[in-house]
């Protein structure tokens, strides 16, 4: 598979932001709304993507991302609210007319067209001469690795080939704004996680604003500088990554983000908060819930860093190669436990075990 | 050009279109009605001209050539069609490329070429046999050629549409040809040939071309009488003739739509 | 397994047999023997009274072209090049007007798509010679449109605007619409709607997206309107009988006068077989396009 770099390119320059920012673009949208007759697809969405940023919508399918997706492309517009692109109002601006380019979800490709044809049409459509046309679709494709599938049909490449071809027509423009649309949906696993890498070293290495669409959680976070998390048109956090993951303001997002051990907060004091678990004492964050994440729940360690053990019973030692995950049954409430396997103690279904906590694994949500 | 601008060109666009296609009808409508005998301007109302259509002879004569022509075309050319469809649908998968063609053939034919072919032929006939005095008979006969390839498509589309296997699912229950025909082949299919015969008799009540080249001295038709009358200008009676074609043709639309809300819920289920 | 089968075959042919047929009969004999009947005049010589006799001759094409007793003239060659740009001309409006149409239908919601398509076919549903009528009505002198046209300046004041070129134009259009929209629809119904977004965002202006996004995928269904729209223009008689009143006559009203008034029957064969040969090669794009459709065959109502 050929890489992303052109024949002269320094390994070392790869991870940094590209010095030239000035083509990438901010967003700044304010307060939209969008409906489709009873249907309302953005409830008052307002948010902010810095320049250079790969900025990830996450959700179900239906809660909105692709509609605002189609609305900074300039595909729809909204019924009220404001959108900013580097600082200048869109509304009302046509797609033809804003610096922003899109990778469809089924990529879109004109079967009519070659894949150079594919590529060309955004040039062609601003009059660029034959000559330049030619000269950037080599170097488009020399970055993203598609030379030798310049001159064939659509009908005749790949689900992955036809993902290049589509990011390449878009990039081909420079924009100053890439929308992604689930992009990977359609590809098997394996194509899928080493795509997700490329596209994520190429964003670097073109410091360019990509605002990325997807309902798969581990997806946006191997990508993202930051993630907006939707549901039913509305943004329910936005975060870095590990923000999102470790601190989940409510329990919809912890859920989507995989997380299953939710233990109810029945009190609180001056130490620390009372649950079905027990006492945990710390101070803790307002929330209803105590979320656990599975990698902070050790088995029959004794660990200084612990505010808080309780006993539990094995129902289940699932291995999964380099982690064994355990269901654990405790105060009437279902648990999972990760444990890395590196040689320690495992537990069969049946035993007891004592369970530490360790207490930069838990975060405090709401319902 | 933005979405909703583009929306409402579109709206506009449909409603001068809407003018268009039913202004001339609206006309012959209106005027049909006209108290004084002009297209140009409208007196009255006034329901002269429909009482002095149904007292003349040779336009209720018309009226009756024009039905028993479309009526007895119509049964004839579902039988030999709706045959023709099915045995189009069960033998598919032969090569029987000449057919397909000989059963386009009358659809794309020129009408005027089909007439004169159709007049010449019978005459000739007549001259050396005796067969075929051009008259209503020489007319059905030149009904049915066109009408049985309209048929036969419609038949064969609808047979087509079906899960094949429920065909086989019917000799998996002991079904013999006869029953499976009559308990799952008729059934099905009789929205189509429901269809196939509006459109056959619509076919026959709208020809003129054929009909005027194959008609004989005495079996005159409604379009006929029409061309004949605007030979000598449009005038209210014939506005009025106009108008009752129109008016069946509407029933038939509405009929129309009617089995296919029908089927289409059918084939929900 | 042939061997086995040798009765199942005979039986099923039997079947195919009986039900194909009588319509296959039907047409062979009432069409294809009638039509080869009226070509083979054509190379005949015409006789008194305007029938064709003995001897063979192509003397009927070349009366075709122009050539008669009183030397060569242009009449018939002007209505062979007028039925040709008429037809032309009123194809193009028709895609012109068809293109809309069948968009508008394709995007309302689709419990109302079947009512639309009826209210553009059922007006050709009705006979032609009442819907020439309507259009005599409407066109006739002192009517409103006429008037209107009068003062505009396209026609002189006493006259109507009908019968004229014009009249016959309109309704060529208002008779052939629904053959192009129809298979438009079904063009439009399956549209790949991502690729028309494709083109906005890669910068194409409307125009542009039309040309690049939307023509390219409804190239079939447009392909096959126009043949089932030209064709039959080709041979019109009615309307430009009724509408053009001889100033607009194409090949259908020449053939049909030579079995009329004017009497001669071979000539009139002559462009009876133009006609026909028009009409096959027509019929052969259709099939090719078919073909190319995967099996997809537009039945036309």
């Amino acid at each position: 598979m050929h890489g992303l770099f052109t024949p002269d390119f320094d390994l070392a320059s790869a991870n940094q932001p590209a010095a030239d920012t000035r083509r990438a673009s901010s967003i700044h949208v304010e307060n939209l709304h969008r409906s489709f007759g009873a249907d309302v697809a953005l409830d008052g969405i307002s948010l902010t993507v810095n320049p250079g940023e790969f900025f990830t919508l996450l959700g179900p399918s239906g809660c909105g991302k692709t509609t605002l997706l189609r609305l900074l492309a300039g595909l729809d517009e909204p019924d009220t609210g404001r959108i900013e692109m580097g600082g200048a109002a869109m509304a009302g601006v046509p797609p033809h007319q804003r610096s922003v380019n899109t990778v469809f979800q089924s990529y879109a490709l004109f079967p009519h067209r070659d894949v150079r044809g594919n590529i060309a049409f955004g040039l062609e459509m601003r009059s660029w001469s034959a000559s330049r046309v030619e000269g950037k679709i080599n170097e488009i494709a020399g970055l993203i690795g598609i030379f030798d599938l310049l001159d064939r049909r659509v009908d005749q490449l790949s689900g992955g080939q036809r993902q290049r071809v589509a990011l390449a027509r878009a990039l081909v423009n420079e924009p100053d704004v890439l929308l992604l649309d689930e992009p990977l949906s359609a590809l098997d696993a394996g194509l899928r996680s080493r795509l997700q890498v490329e596209l994520k070293r190429l964003q670097r290495q073109l410091g360019m604003t990509f605002v990325f669409v997807t309902h798969d959680q581990e997806e946006a976070m191997v990508m993202s500088d930051r993630i907006a998390v939707f549901n039913q048109g509305r943004v329910i956090q936005i975060g870095t990554p590990q923000e999102i993951y470790e601190q989940p303001h409510e329990q919809f997002v912890a859920q989507f983000m995989g997380h299953q051990n939710f233990v109810p907060i029945t009190g609180r004091d001056e130490f620390g908060i009372d649950t079905l678990l027990g006492h945990f004492a710390g101070q803790f964050n307002p929330g209803d819930l105590l979320l656990l994440r599975p990698e902070a729940l050790r088995l029959n360690t004794s660990s200084h860093e612990s505010c808080h053990s309780f006993m539990a019973n094995v129902d289940e030692c699932l291995y999964r190669g380099g982690l064994t995950e355990y269901r654990l049954i405790s105060g009437g409430l279902s648990l999972v436990a990760m444990a890395a396997n590196q040689g320690g103690a495992s537990y069969q279904p049946g035993e007891r075990v004592e369970v530490t906590v360790s207490p930069s694994g838990m975060a405090t949500l709401y319902h | 050009m933005s979405g909703k601008n583009l929306e409402r060109s579109l709206r506009g666009f449909w409603f001068a279109l809407m003018m268009f296609l039913y202004a001339p009808l609206a006309v012959v409508v209106l005027f049909s009605f006209n108290s004084i005998n002009s297209s140009a301007r409208f007196a009255g109302f006034s329901l002269e001209w429909y009482e002095k259509l149904f007292a003349n002879d040779a336009i209720i004569s018309a009226l009756v050539n024009t039905l028993v022509l479309a009526a007895s075309s119509s049964v004839l050319a579902v039988i030999i069609g709706g045959l023709l469809g099915y045995g189009l649908y069960r033998y598919r998968r032969w090569r029987m490329g000449w057919l397909i063609w000989l059963i386009y053939l009358p659809v794309i034919m020129p009408d005027i070429v089909f007439g004169i072919a159709e007049m010449t032929f019978f005459v000739s006939l007549h001259d050396l046999f005796g067969l075929f005095k051009p008259g209503l008979s020489t007319m059905i006969i030149a009904h049915v050629t066109f009408q049985v390839p309209f048929v036969a498509l419609l038949v064969n589309a609808r047979l087509l549409s079906l899960d094949p296997q429920l065909f086989e699912a019917c000799n998996d229950l002991y079904a013999n040809p006869w029953q499976r025909a009559r308990f799952f082949i008729f059934p099905v299919l009789w929205p189509a040939v429901l269809s196939s015969v509006l459109l056959a008799l619509t076919l026959s009540i709208d020809d003129f071309v054929i009909s005027f080249f194959t008609a004989g001295p005495d079996s005159t038709t409604l379009p006929i009488y029409i061309w004949s009358a605007i030979k000598k200008g449009v005038t209210p009676e014939v506005n009025a003739i106009a108008t009752l074609m129109i008016g069946s043709v509407f029933i038939a639309a509405l009929m129309s739509l009617f089995i296919h809300r029908r089927s289409v819920q059918k084939d929900r289920t | 397994m042939k061997i086995a089968q040798p009765t199942r075959l005979l039986r099923d042919s039997g079947h195919l047999l009986l039900t194909v047929a009588p319509g296959a009969l039907c047409i062979v004999a009432f069409l294809v023997l009638p039509s080869l009947y009226l070509m083979g005049m054509a190379f005949l010589s015409n006789g008194p009274y305007g029938l064709p006799t003995l001897p063979l001759s192509l003397q009927a094409f070349r009366e075709l072209a122009g050539f008669g007793f009183l030397g060569w003239s242009p009449g018939n060659l002007y209505t062979l090049l007028r039925s040709v740009w008429q037809t032309l001309l009123a194809t193009v409006l028709v895609i012109l007007i068809a293109y809309p149409s069948a968009y508008y239908i394709a995007s309302r919601p689709s419990r109302y798509r079947a009512l639309l398509l009826l209210a553009v076919v059922v007006p050709s549903w009705t006979n032609q010679v009442i819907r020439s009528v309507g259009w005599m009505n409407l066109f006739a002198p002192g009517t409103p449109v006429s008037n209107l046209a009068a003062a505009l300046g396209f026609t002189a004041p006493p006259m109507g605007l009908f019968p004229s070129q014009f009249a016959v134009i309109v309704g060529l259009v208002y008779n052939f619409l629904p053959f192009m929209v129809l298979p438009l629809y079904a063009a439009f119904e399956r549209l790949d709607f991502t690729q028309i977004e494709a083109a906005q965002d890669l910068f194409a202006r409307p125009f542009a997206v039309f040309w690049h996004a939307v023509l390219p995928q409804t190239l079939p269904g447009l392909m096959a309107g126009t043949v089932l729209v030209a064709i039959p223009a080709f041979g019109m008689y009615v309307v430009t009988e009724l509408l053009g009143g001889g100033k607009a006559s194409m090949i259908g009203n020449l053939v049909a006068r030579q079995f009329a008034q004017a009497s001669n029957w071979p000539l009139g064969a002559a462009g009876a077989l133009i006609m026909i040969v028009v009409t096959l090669i027509g019929l052969r794009v259709l099939r090719q396009l078919g073909r190319r459709l995967g099996g997809d065959r537009e039945v036309v109502l």
